[in-house]
């Protein structure tokens, strides 16, 4: 218990180490000791057997009733500030609920904190991924034109929030994961407006609402749930029988599809690629987006043989193959990744919700993998951004002549999440073949599958798209114009990489599967292939083919845009599947 | 044994892409080259002097080959056809990656088509799989070949593939991605000598690769199945002679109407 | 090798080129690899790449515009490499002789190895040029072959042979 204790507390030690040390080497140290000393905590505790449960005194649930209503009268305020009635809305609607919930609420003797084998996984992804990424910011934040101060403040808020999504992943109560859930919006708010230009105040505000139904969602459960057995907390939720079970589950499943931004509400997520990088990587791909997958984990026990499980499937398969879609048509970089990071959530929140044991062994492993990639996807494109000044991939064409090593980063990180032997695909192919094996007895779980297929080849179709633009590059007997990356950027990049090989090889050799392991030779081939090149050097050179003209052009981008009637159906029907979640618990 | 076939796969390929022109010139009544034509075009290529764009560009091209190998190899040792299918895909994104990587706009162009011949077949070949799958009871080559009924089973599954076909031999209608008249080759263009050959063989590959899932229906009855791929080929090369390319949206739109809904009335067909 | 260099007759590749044609040569090239004449039946493919053919099959007397694009596909095409100037106005410009707008012949700017007379010149002319051009073919060498006029520079950059700027471009309106 002390070391989940570290875990928590160590974060915010840390946040004001940063803030009082002075900018330059000293950060780096800091983010680094804090880094290894988090994940070596987190893989002692995932290593370690047991159920830990915690029980919070009389005045740690009062001080936590008290931030809390703070926090909620702090967003009616910036509602009222910024002139925006729908959050002033829905924070007074929280306001109201979480008054009477809290009134009629008494507790007997359970534990509010309950660290089990789920949130033992959750504290590698977090504190992991999310401590690389912290590293990584120190140096982003080097050139951000804003006071020292802010950029203190940026670190030591993304080490909060660390520890934030260190207690969420405990949370046994749903009033704590209501508390938690909304500090997570918080932080997405205060760092989506961090450039405080109207963009992204105006992006912020957008978070800050749709998130607010989420809050709103959860209250809902949790009032049904005391209605219904007089208890708030998960575990007796998930142990109890009956009608209203599943009315509360439907209704905190709601919360987890507006948490993963499915369609309808992609836009905070994407409005929110407007925040600096390292926010990008881990608020709204790595770490905070993955409450859902990992809330409609902790509820599928229940949700596996329901009629809401059915529905989230085919929910989250659909916004496999929709924002897959849809990201066809974005040309920023960031957004691109923001969809397909959609796309993959909703992929992992069908998994879950199938609630076979093979089914969610699967989603976990999605989940590790797309954070590694993803962070790394991000954290690449942030270089990008501040070294050549590009956030459109219609600016980066032939970067591989002014970037190697960050496209190969990117190449690196588009392969992860699409072939062989990396872990993001293995999940995807086992998927494949665990479906595959439950259609005879739940024929429904066809929808799923063709999803899964049809959203795989177009996400290949995204990324190669991508790439495209990335690596055309012109005959190698010019001088080279590579720019050196930074080692601050350098290095959590490489961390990242060598993570996703590590972790694909593990996650082969776990398969004791002889013919796996045989599917990662084509990649070893593939990457020997770099030692052939100097032999390449005596062949000779010639231009490429243009009917004998000798202009160098390249094809342009293509964009796949969804015409306006295609986008609207899109967004009623999600919404209207999205209603029916609660309908269809309800008449359970 | 089966190393013998695995390393003579090419030659066999070669010999199959060699009775097709002539199968196709006596269908245009003309007389066609010899049968032995592809490998006097492989020793041909041997002797030119190489010239590339640049070295990355064709080293990816001998990955292509030698991953196209590796999945060939994968089945004819009779493993899971899902692992085959997506072996297949790493093979055909080198070559999408080869050809992204020179600044030729036929490249690029062709590039973009062949992504989208993928989007087109990959969902349609794993439904494949997963039909084989639900009337054999396993995604293994070996076991698959050991049962039968396919035929009866999964018709209009055999329709669907037989849609497919088509792009992944690069005949018409669905030749998008190489499209000599309109892209001079796509990804090939840039391509000489010895790399090109290595792409040359990659197409007798290819048609292993495509004609072996035709071969599956058959079953445990070799002869049924060597009779599909011969009736197949014949087919294929009839309506090669006999239609015209499409576009590549108009491709990927005829697919996924008639080729998925086929494929997916098929399968629940069988699940209910 | 001996070996391979016996099957460079048995599998020609054609690059054809219009340098400014009528376009009656050109047809008569289209005729002849059309099931009438059948050209295929010795291997030949009409591929539309200088990359990946042998024998550059050339029509026209070079106009002004179509020079330079006529040495870059020549120094695109791999050697060992047969040009066959195909119809009268390739070997001595034809009826456009003497023109303002054409250069007479492409014998000027590239090394010509078989002349095929006509106008247009029939297919079976042509299919027997293209047999004499194998047997030319056969005896070559890999050595680059230069273009007469328009040429650049072959230089090694990096160790390595750059072809890149073996065809030069021409200033406008500029005789030489």
């Amino acid at each position: 218990m002390d070391m989940v204790l570290a875990l928590v507390l160590l974060p915010i030690i840390a946040s004001f180490l940063v803030l009082l040390v002075p900018l330059g080497r000293a950060q780096y140290v800091v983010s680094g000791v804090v880094l290894a000393m988090l994940s070596g905590i987190a893989f002692a505790l995932y290593t370690s057997m047991g159920l830990l449960t915690f029980q919070l005194s009389y005045t740690m649930n009062l001080a936590i009733i008290v931030v809390d209503v703070a926090l909620l009268l702090f967003f009616l305020y910036q509602g009222k500030l910024f002139n925006h009635p729908k959050v002033m809305l829905l924070a007074a609607i929280q306001l109201v609920l979480y008054g009477y919930i809290e009134s009629i609420a008494s507790e007997a003797g359970s534990a509010e904190i309950v660290v089990d084998s789920l949130s033992k996984f959750m504290f590698l992804i977090i504190n992991g991924v999310g401590g690389i990424i912290v590293l990584y910011s120190v140096k982003y934040m080097e050139d951000e034109p804003t006071s020292p101060l802010k950029k203190r403040l940026f670190v030591g808020g993304l080490l909060v929030f660390l520890s934030v999504m260190n207690l969420i992943v405990i949370a046994n109560s749903i009033l704590l994961f209501f508390f938690l859930f909304e500090m997570t919006t918080l932080a997405s708010y205060l760092l989506i407006a961090f450039r405080n230009d109207e963009v992204s105040r105006a992006n912020a505000l957008k978070a800050l609402w749709m998130n607010q139904i989420g809050g709103v969602v959860i209250l809902l459960g949790a009032l049904v749930a005391i209605i219904g057995f007089k208890s708030v907390m998960f575990d007796t939720l998930l142990q109890s029988s009956g009608g209203m079970v599943l009315f509360a589950i439907a209704l905190l499943s709601m919360a987890a599809l507006v948490k993963g931004a499915s369609i309808p509400f992609e836009g905070w997520l994407l409005g929110a690629m407007v925040a600096p990088t390292p926010v990008s990587a881990m608020l709204h791909s790595a770490t905070m987006v993955k409450i859902a997958p990992y809330l409609i984990l902790k509820l599928a026990p229940a949700l596996a043989v329901s009629m809401v499980g059915g529905l989230i499937s085919i929910i989250g398969a659909l916004v496999f193959v929709a924002a897959s879609y849809l990201a066809l048509s974005r040309s920023v970089l960031k957004e691109i990744l923001g969809y397909s990071t959609v796309a993959l959530l909703g992929l992992m929140m069908a998994l879950a919700a199938i609630g076979s044991e093979e089914s969610m062994n699967l989603a976990m492993a999605l989940m590790l993998f797309h954070a590694l990639s993803k962070a790394l996807l991000f954290l690449s494109a942030g270089v990008l951004e501040r070294l050549h000044h590009a956030k459109d991939i219609e600016d980066m064409k032939g970067m591989v002549t002014r970037s190697p090593k960050t496209v190969g980063f990117i190449l690196f990180g588009f392969v992860s999440l699409t072939l062989p032997p990396f872990g993001l695909f293995m999940a995807k192919l086992f998927a494949i073949s665990s479906i595959a094996s439950l259609l005879k007895e739940h024929p429904f779980n066809l929808i799923i599958l063709l999803s899964l297929i049809i959203g795989s080849a177009l996400m290949v179709l995204l990324y190669f798209k991508v790439a495209s633009a990335l690596l055309s590059a012109p005959s190698d007997v010019r001088a080279s114009e590579a720019v050196t990356i930074p080692s601050g950027f350098y290095v959590p990049l490489v961390l990242l990489s060598f993570l996703i090989v590590t972790g694909a090889l593990g996650y082969v050799m776990m398969q004791h599967n002889i013919f796996i392991v045989l599917l990662a030779l084509p990649m070893l081939l593939v990457f020997a292939l770099p030692s052939l090149i100097r032999r390449m050097d005596r062949y000779d050179r010639t231009q490429p083919y243009h009917c004998g003209e000798k202009e160098p052009f390249d094809a342009a981008l293509v964009y796949y845009e969804p015409s306006n009637k295609v986008q609207l159906l899109l967004y009623w029907s999600f919404g209207i599947l999205f209603v029916a979640v609660a309908m269809v618990g309800a008449l359970s | 044994m089966m190393w013998v076939w695995i390393v003579l796969a090419p030659i066999l390929g070669g010999l199959v892409y060699g009775g097709e022109r002539v199968l196709r010139a006596r269908m245009q009544r003309r007389l066609g080259p010899p049968i032995l034509q592809p490998f006097y075009d492989m020793f041909k290529l041997l002797d030119k002097r190489t010239l590339i764009v640049h070295a990355p560009h064709a080293l990816l091209a001998v990955a292509h080959f030698a991953v196209l190998w590796f999945t060939v190899a994968a089945i004819f040792l009779g493993w899971n056809l899902l692992y085959i299918i997506f072996l297949h895909l790493f093979a055909q994104l080198l070559l999408i990656v080869a050809g992204y990587s020179v600044r030729s706009a036929y490249s690029h162009v062709g590039a973009n088509r062949e992504l989208l011949m993928v989007v087109a077949y990959e969902p349609i070949l794993i439904l494949v799989a997963v039909g084989l799958y639900l009337v054999s009871g396993s995604f293994e080559i070996s076991e698959i070949l050991k049962s039968g009924g396919y035929l009866m089973q999964l018709p209009l599954l055999f329709a669907a593939l037989l849609m497919i076909v088509p792009i992944k031999v690069k005949k018409s209608p669905f030749d998008v991605g190489e499209a000599h008249q309109e892209i001079v080759g796509g990804v090939e263009v840039e391509y000489s000598g010895v790399f090109y050959e290595f792409l040359y063989m990659s197409r007798f590959l290819e048609y292993i690769f495509i004609y072996s899932f035709v071969y599956l229906f058959g079953g445990q009855s070799h002869w049924l199945g060597a009779l599909l791929v011969a009736g197949v080929f014949l087919l294929v090369n009839l309506v090669d002679n006999a239609t015209a390319r499409v576009r590549p949206a108009q491709m990927i739109k005829i697919i996924y109407t008639v080729a998925m809904t086929l494929a997916v009335l098929n399968l629940t067909g069988v699940l209910l | 090798m001996k070996f391979f260099s016996s099957f460079r007759k048995k599998s020609p590749w054609v690059l054809h080129y219009n340098a400014g044609s009528c376009n009656g040569c050109d047809i008569e090239i289209l005729a002849s690899l059309a099931p009438k004449y059948d050209l295929e039946r010795f291997g030949v493919i009409n591929t539309g790449n200088p990359k990946q053919s042998d024998i550059f099959l050339v029509t026209g007397p070079v106009t002004y515009r179509s020079r330079e694009r006529l040495v870059e596909l020549y120094s695109q095409i791999p050697e060992p490499k047969v040009v066959v100037a195909v119809g009268s106005c390739t070997a001595t410009g034809g009826v456009f002789r003497g023109m303002y707008n054409v250069e007479d012949g492409i014998d000027r700017y590239i090394p010509v190895d078989v002349y095929v007379p006509g106008c247009a010149a029939s297919p079976q002319l042509i299919i027997d040029a293209i047999v004499k051009a194998l047997e030319v073919l056969e005896a070559k060498s890999k050595e680059i072959e230069k273009p007469f006029k328009l040429f650049g520079a072959i230089e090694t950059i990096h160790n390595k042979l750059s072809r890149l700027n073996m065809a030069t471009k021409v200033e406008p309106h500029a005789k030489d």
